[in-house]
């Protein structure tokens, strides 16, 4: 079958033009998301710049072998999905599904070693900014600043890791009714994009709250 | 093919050192005004991960186009928004309540 012979909709020209245009839209939707975290990486500019000593007492409590661990996982999950995606390319749906199903355990484990044992750290050490905030005096109120950032960007960031769970799990069921081939596997490429970018975020994160305050 | 599984793992290697460069510079005794320093190694890796597993350079042009709108825009934003901070000069007020 040649590429212009392949199911398309009314509105593109070819099938590669339709994969094209889903791929282009997705980098648009990234860019805007680039705008949307970048504020919250302006308020740590902002906020570290007028409060630099109490940020720093805020980011050395906390979690940094969660952290780290949580990086090499998200690291590890982008290559896994990466390599699930060259596999379809050559028509390996069945390695396809086990690099997203490990993907997917990989997303997973990030969640609940961030929700389930870092938040929980946090919070029975008082670090939740509020009335019995363990950090007071001098530093406190920068303190409680950088648990702001801390709570409010690892939350946004963790809502966009479940989102990108539903979709590798979409790409799982799909690949399954034998959905994809090499002649049209977008989605998963368009996930994928989705996912290596949650990761690049982290990235970022991981360095702004665990790394830059540490050895004040 | 497998060239292309090669470059998959050598750049997560590569990942990996970067973020054990980072970690590990995490802990030099650094003033803090340096300590941002040590993004050095997050930009190399936001560059590793976009070019290799999101693979910027294969899309259509225009993917390459809203690539570098999205870093020229964070750049506007990062720039404009640490002008304040960066610039503001503190004059001493003094305690009128100490007259």
């Amino acid at each position: 079958m040649s590429e212009t012979s392949l199911p398309h909709e009314f509105q593109y020209s070819s099938a590669s033009h339709q994969a094209a245009t889903a791929i282009s839209g997705m980098w648009l939707f990234l860019a805007t998301e680039v705008l949307f975290f970048g504020a919250i990486f302006l308020s740590w500019i902002y906020c570290r710049h007028w409060n630099p000593a109490g940020f720093d007492a805020g980011a050395q409590k906390t979690q940094l072998a969660i952290g780290t661990i949580n990086t090499v996982i998200l690291l590890t999950s982008s290559l896994v999905y990466s390599a699930g995606l060259a596999f379809v390319e050559v028509g390996n749906r069945r390695r396809l599904i086990q690099c997203c199903v490990i993907t997917w355990a990989l997303g997973l484990s990030f969640l609940i070693l961030k929700f389930g044992f870092e938040y929980y750290k946090d919070f029975t050490a008082n670090l939740f900014p509020g009335p019995d905030f363990a950090i007071n005096g001098a530093l406190g109120g920068g303190a409680r600043l950088f648990y702001v950032f801390y709570f409010v960007s690892t939350a946004l960031h963790g809502i966009h890791m479940i989102g990108g769970l539903v979709l590798v799990g979409w790409i799982v069921l799909r690949a399954r009714r034998d959905e994809f081939s090499p002649l049209y596997y977008t989605p998963v490429a368009v996930v994928g994009l989705y996912w290596s970018f949650v990761d690049v975020v982290w990235i970022v994160l991981y360095a702004l709250i665990y790394l830059v305050g540490r050895g004040s | 093919m497998t060239q292309h599984f090669r470059n998959l793992l050598v750049t997560w290697i590569v990942l990996l050192v970067l973020l054990g460069a980072e970690f590990g510079a995490s802990f030099l005794p650094l003033v803090r005004s340096a300590r941002p320093l040590i993004l050095i190694p997050v930009v190399l890796m936001v560059i590793a991960v976009g070019t290799m597993f999101m693979q910027v350079g294969r899309g259509p042009t225009i993917v390459r186009l809203f690539a570098v709108a999205a870093l020229v825009w964070l750049s506007v934003l990062l720039g404009l928004g640490s002008l304040d901070p960066m610039t503001r000069i503190e004059y001493l007020v003094q305690d009128a309540s100490r007259n």
